[in-house]
């Protein structure tokens, strides 16, 4: 029977869609993306000695990305064992640390997360050094005309949002203080958007997205749409400073320590510089560990490693909740609307059209949200046109929405379309020659016969709208009380050892609602499926 | 009544009753069908001009009769040819004109009733817009007025397909096509709802076009039968 066919198909989709939420999550970071591994030599040493390893594997703050495989080719040419790269954010990487990721080195773009973990354990404090710092700046779009020129000026400049990585990540928590060194943050606050990195910042001011945006030095150099306004100059607080140390579990500590102290000479430090960083004892900053704690703004917070400020779970849960309704709603006729073409009309380009619709069903998130932030981003023709009617779509509720149903969308159609497929046609036609023209029977007979796939793919949409979070965080950010939904929530939570009782809330309610839903889903398949199986069991 | 005679009758063939009936309708009713339509494995060719108010087109299943139905009713957008009722032209495809279904008023009663399953009885009989106290005289001479709140799919097949004709009855149809009408009735209810057809196209002059393989079927409503083989379509006696 067709109709049981195709719904047991619908929940295998719904099952594939549950399975693909958990590789969105780990995939979800604007610009940088995940963990880049960088291999640098396929050169391979017999395993014959138990203490030389075959490579060296070095977990690294991302804003090291590219100056760090110069350094390891100036280390491979003087006989270094080959090393290998793993880039992500500083806290992302120490909590992999700890729970025992492969890893001989790290290097931490800040020195919290470092103490955080040589006291659980995860690096051998003696080894920890200065190994290189930098300096924080104030990048515009480059065409933006009038930059503010100093740090006191940003509070009252026209700056609408102003793009700062996540309050866990260190480029974030040092932009904070030296906001609060100049007393500018209360009022910068409200217009901050959050990146989830350097890269995903200063992504977000090169595409003017963002008016202005605080990220370091070394990456303002790499990137040419933006210009630099100005550098946070002085002491307090203190610039950002890269530390490194061997892990707790390396097997290879000399040649760990030996690659550390690679990065304090001569030929580190010029490629450190070449690329915008500052040297290992830039500003008096020693590399010793004592110094590392020593009594700076930044390192005073100690081991309150600041967790997501200011997050409320339930604020988190009724975003979620809005967007996915709003999602559903404004989905509604546009899904309706094209399953039904699918379904009952052929026409030139179907397959083409069809493929569009369905794309966002196996592109990658991240990949959608990017592509939707070309389209809808200020700098487009229709994002321009968007903003200027005051629908802005980057970093809004409205961008949260579209986010969620784009990527829902396919489900929201597939069940429409199956639903269409299987309606017997000729009840409209029966319903025509009683002398009902086209439109009233639709109205009156196809979309009431309908209307269980309607509301299945509507919960589908739902769901997957709950559940959505690469397109949302590339599109939208991830802006508490605004655009932070609960799977952007969560994400941020995981990331600060301090908020596991509010990840827990999230958790719960993200389960519940989607089980609800999928249950909600299946009973209204049953519906259909009883209505339909009558008519066709005669 | 005429058609319990003609019940009387089944098993020889009612072929007097027939010739008797014909009279009445002999200029006939101005319907003419000339068209081709593709078919499966055959084509659908016929020019046809039937003669009296109450037509059966008998033939063997993938005879094209169903076809034959649908392209009367405009359901059957391959159809080149010609369909004219009366001073209507319905389809032309030389000149290009198509009358839709919904202008053409048919009563079309599919085989499988079709009844819509998300409408009760009532809302089934009033579909196309008849008043509440028609539907309750329609419910009762087709044996249903206990039945008129519940949904289709609680209803017998027999039930199904006097509801699909009641449906059809009630939309003020200019002609009736009836696609095995009686399939699903038992042969006392046959003759007993043959018989209000028959009424109902006596009295407000509405002719009956019916497709059956059951010549029994044809015996009870039809005063002209043809047969319908492979896409060719003949008056009976000249074939059968």
């Amino acid at each position: 029977m067709p109709i049981l066919l195709s719904t047991e198909w619908l929940i295998g989709v719904a099952a594939v869609q549950l399975m693909m939420l958990q590789p969105t999550v780990a995939k979800a970071v604007p610009g940088s993306g995940p963990a880049v591994e960088v291999a640098w030599t396929e050169r391979r040493a017999d395993q014959e000695a138990y203490q030389t390893p075959e490579t060296l594997r070095v977990l690294a703050a991302s804003s090291l990305q590219d100056v760090l495989p110069v350094v390891a080719r100036a280390w491979d040419a003087q006989g270094g064992v080959p090393v290998r790269f793993s880039f992500d954010a500083t806290s992302r990487l120490a909590p992999q640390v700890l729970r025992g990721a492969p890893a001989d080195v790290f290097i931490s773009a800040d020195d919290v997360w470092m103490r955080w973990l040589e006291e659980r354990g995860g690096v051998d404090g003696q080894s920890i050094r200065r190994v290189a710092t930098n300096q924080l700046v104030f990048v515009v779009p480059s065409g933006a005309p009038d930059p503010p020129r100093d740090a006191g000026s940003i509070a009252a400049a026209d700056l609408p949002r102003i793009a700062l990585a996540g309050e866990n990540v260190p480029a974030g928590r040092y932009a904070r203080a030296a906001l609060e060194s100049v007393g500018a943050w209360s009022s910068v606050e409200p217009r901050i958007v959050r990146g989830g990195s350097v890269r995903g910042t200063l992504e977000w001011v090169a595409r003017s997205e963002a008016d202005g945006g605080i990220v370091y030095r070394s990456d303002a150099l790499a990137e040419d749409r933006v210009r630099l306004a100005f550098a946070f100059e002085g002491e307090d607080p203190p610039a950002p400073a890269y530390s490194g140390a061997v892990t707790a579990r390396t097997e290879f500590r000399e040649a760990a320590e030996a690659f550390l102290d690679f990065m304090g000479g001569a030929e580190a430090t010029a490629a450190l510089s070449a690329a915008g960083f500052g040297p290992a004892g830039a500003g008096g900053a020693v590399a010793q560990a004592p110094a590392v704690s020593g009594g700076s703004s930044v390192l005073d917070g100690s081991t309150t490693l600041g967790g997501p400020m200011g997050l409320d779970p339930w604020s988190a849960v009724r975003l979620s909740l809005i967007v996915a309704f709003s999602a559903v709603l404004l989905g509604l006729i546009p899904a309706v609307a094209m399953g039904w073409l699918l379904a009952r009309r052929d026409f030139f380009g179907k397959s083409f059209v069809s493929m569009i619709v369905m794309a966002p069903l196996v592109v990658p998130p991240v990949v959608t949200g990017f592509l939707l932030l070309s389209v809808l981003g200020r700098e487009s023709a229709l994002g321009g046109l968007l903003a200027a009617v005051g629908l802005p779509i980057p970093f809004t509720l409205l961008g949260a929405t579209l986010a969620a149903l784009v990527v829902g969308f396919p489900l929201y159609v597939m069940a429409i379309r199956a639903v269409f497929d299987t309606v017997d046609r000729r009840f409209e036609e029966v319903s025509w020659t009683l002398g009902v023209p086209k439109a009233p029977t639709f109205r009156r007979i196809s979309l009431p016969l309908a209307l269980p796939g309607i509301a299945a793919g509507a919960v589908l949409a739902f769901a997957r709208a709950l559940g959505e979070f690469g397109a949302t965080v590339v599109l939208a950010g991830n802006m508490e009380g605004e655009t932070r939904t609960i799977a952007l929530a969560v994400y941020s939570l995981l990331e600060s050892p301090s908020g596991r009782g509010a990840t827990w809330i999230l958790v719960i309610a993200s389960v519940m609602l989607s089980l609800v839903a999928l249950l909600g889903f299946e009973g209204l398949t049953r519906w259909q499926r009883r209505r339909m199986e009558d008519h066709h069991g005669r | 009544m005429a058609a319990e005679g003609h019940a009387e009758g089944r098993a020889a063939g009612g072929a007097e009753g027939r010739i008797a009936g014909r009279a009445a309708g002999a200029q006939g009713w101005g319907l003419h069908v000339q068209v081709r339509v593709p078919l499966d494995a055959i084509e659908l060719d016929v020019d046809w001009r039937p003669q009296s108010d109450h037509v059966a087109i008998v033939g063997p299943s993938g005879s094209g009769k169903s076809t034959l139905l649908r392209t009367l009713a405009g359901l059957d957008p391959g159809a080149e040819g010609r369909v004219s009722c009366g001073d209507e032209v319905w389809l032309d495809s030389d000149s290009g004109v198509y009358t839709p279904p919904w202008e053409r008023r048919v009563g079309w009663v599919p085989q499988d009733a079709l009844l819509f399953p998300h409408l009760s009885l009532r809302e089934n009989l009033a579909y196309a817009g008849a008043g509440p106290a028609d539907v309750e005289g329609m419910a009762e001479s087709l044996l249903l007025a206990d039945l008129l709140d519940r949904r289709p799919r609680f209803l017998s097949g027999g039930e199904r397909q006097r509801v699909a004709l009641g449906r059809a009855l009630l939309s003020a149809p200019r002609m009736l096509l009836l696609d095995e009408p009686f399939s699903a009735l038992d042969r006392p209810l046959r003759s007993e709802i043959a018989a209000m057809v028959r009424k109902f196209s006596r009295d407000s002059g509405t002719p009956i076009v019916l497709v059956s393989h059951d010549e029994h079927d044809a015996e009870l409503l039809a005063d002209e039968r043809w047969v319908l083989v492979a896409g060719s379509l003949s008056k009976d006696g000249t074939s059968a």
